[in-house]
C-alpha cells in the first residue's frame, strides 16, 4: 500500500516537472518580471468596477483563523499578527528559475505590497520587533532567504525602497516539498510563538516569530 | 540485486510520504477572494509611478462573492436583514485621518462594516470591533455609526461583490456595487 502511495507521489512530481516545458510558457514570459497580474481575467469589468483578480488577496491571521476565534468567544485577546497578501499561482511555470531569481527582491505576493500587522511586540531571530504595520518582501538566494521588513507603507509590490528598510532576517529554506500551485502565507504555532510559514511551488521558508 | 532496488526504492518513497505528512494542510483559494481598493483610487500603484497627487485618505478590505446567476437583493440578501457586506473575514474599512461621515466626525482608525439593505435605501454601518469573521456576532452597542443612502440601479449587473472609492463633484466617496444595484457613502477627509 506504501509502495501504490508512494508511486502515486512519484508519478505526481513527474507529472508536475514535465509542466515546466509547457509552450505556453513563452507567451507568458512577455509579462511583466515577478506579475501574474495581466494575464486573463476571469472575468471583465463593470465601469469603474474592477474584475477579480488573478491573484486573489487573502489574510491569515495568529492565532490561526482568529476571527472565527473570536466569533465563537468575544473575551479572547488581541491577535498577535496578521498578513495580508495576494496570491499568484504557478500556471505551468516553476518558482526557479522561471518566476524568481538568486539575489533579485520578490514582494512575497502580487498587487499591493504584502502587509504584516503586528499587533504587539515580538521577537524575530533575536530581534525586538515593534508592534506595528510593515511592508513585507524577501530576498531569495541559494539555500536562505532574506526576509525584509520596510516601512514603506500601501504600495504596489513591484517596487521596493531598500531606504525604508527597517528589519531583515535570514531564513533557510527547505526544498522538494509536494508543489503548491499558489503562493500561501499562514500561521502555525510553535511553543514560543508562532511560525509565518512561506510556501510556493516546492519551496518553503518558516520566519519565527517568538512573543 | 532486483530485491535490494526494490527495497530501495521503497525507502525512497516512504522518506517521500513523510515529506508530504509533514506539511501543514495550507488554506486553498478563496472562493470569494479578498481584494483592497483605496482612496484616492489605485493609491499603491500611483505611489510606486510617483504620481500621488494627496496623502492616503481610506482603504476597504473585503471579499467578494459571486452572483453566479441568482438574485441578489431581496433573495439571497434579505431585505431589512443584517449583511456582512462581503463575505469571510468581516470587511475593514480603514480611515488613515479622521474623516466626517453624514455630519458625524469619525476617527482615524479600522472598522467593521456592515448593511441592512432593503429595496430603496441601504443603512450603512461602521462598528469598531474588528478582526472578526463575518456579521454572526455583530455587537450593535459597538457601533460608531449607522447612515442610510439611496439605492441606485445599475444597466450592467455585476458579477463579483465590488467595492471602489470615487470623487464626485469633490466629495470622495465609497461605491458599493453587487448586481443590479450600486450605494454611494460620501465622506469628508
Amino acid at each position: 500500500m506504501r509502495l501504490f502511495h508512494g508511486s502515486l507521489v512519484f508519478l505526481f512530481i513527474v507529472l508536475n516537472a514535465s509542466c515546466g516545458n509547457d509552450p505556453k510558457e513563452n507567451k507568458e514570459d512577455s509579462r511583466p518580471p515577478h506579475d501574474s497580474v495581466l494575464s486573463a481575467q476571469s472575468e471583465p469589468p463593470v465601469g469603474n468596477f474592477a474584475a477579480v483578480d488573478v491573484s486573489p488577496m487573502d489574510m491569515s491571521y495568529f492565532p490561526v483563523d482568529y476571527p472565527k476565534l473570536k466569533m465563537a468567544n468575544n473575551s479572547i485577546a488581541p491577535p498577535v499578527a496578521r498578513v495580508i497578501y495576494s496570491r499568484p499561482h504557478l500556471g505551468n511555470r516553476r518558482l526557479f528559475p522561471d518566476i524568481l531569481k538568486h539575489g533579485e527582491a520578490w514582494r512575497l505576493g502580487a498587487n499591493e505590497a504584502t502587509e504584516l500587522d503586528l499587533y504587539k511586540d515580538v521577537s524575530i531571530l533575536g530581534g525586538r520587533v515593534k508592534a506595528g504595520r510593515y511592508n513585507m518582501y524577501c530576498v531569495p538566494q541559494i539555500g536562505k532567504w532574506t526576509i525584509v521588513l520596510n516601512s514603506n507603507l500601501d504600495t504596489w509590490g513591484l517596487k521596493q525602497d531598500s531606504t525604508l528598510d527597517l528589519y531583515r532576517f535570514n531564513i533557510p529554506i527547505t526544498t522538494g516539498l509536494p508543489v503548491q500551485e499558489f503562493f500561501t502565507m499562514e500561521f502555525e504555532k510553535t511553543p514560543k510563538g508562532c511560525n509565518l510559514d512561506i510556501s510556493w511551488d516546492d519551496v518553503s521558508g518558516k520566519l519565527p516569530l517568538v512573543f | 540485486m532486483f530485491m535490494k532496488k526494490i527495497l530501495a526504492f521503497t525507502v525512497f518513497f516512504i522518506g517521500l510520504q513523510q515529506l508530504v505528512t509533514a506539511q501543514p494542510v495550507l488554506p486553498p483559494v478563496d472562493k470569494s477572494p479578498m481584494d483592497v481598493s483605496y482612496y484616492p483610487a489605485d493609491y499603491p500603484l500611483l505611489k510606486i509611478q510617483e504620481k500621488t497627487s494627496e496623502p492616503c485618505v481610506a482603504r476597504v478590505l473585503y471579499s467578494r462573492p459571486k452572483k453566479e446567476g441568482r438574485p441578489i437583493f431581496g433573495e439571497l440578501v434579505e431585505f431589512g436583514k443584517l449583511w456582512r457586506m462581503g463575505a469571510n473575514e468581516a470587511t475593514e474599512l480603514e480611515l488613515y485621518k479622521p474623516a466626517t461621515i453624514a455630519g458625524k466626525k469619525i476617527a482615524r482608525g479600522r472598522y467593521t462594516v456592515y448593511a441592512i439593505v432593503n429595496e430603496k435605501t441601504w443603512t450603512i454601518i461602521l462598528n469598531k470591533e474588528t478582526d472578526i469573521w463575518g456579521s454572526f456576532k455583530y455587537n450593535q452597542s459597538k457601533d460608531v455609526l449607522r447612515v442610510e443612502v439611496p439605492v441606485e440601479k445599475l444597466e450592467t449587473p455585476v458579477e463579483s461583490l465590488a467595492m471602489t472609492f470615487e470623487k464626485v463633484k469633490g466629495v470622495p466617496q465609497l461605491v458599493v456595487a453587487w448586481d443590479n444595484i450600486k450605494v454611494a457613502l460620501p465622506f469628508n477627509p
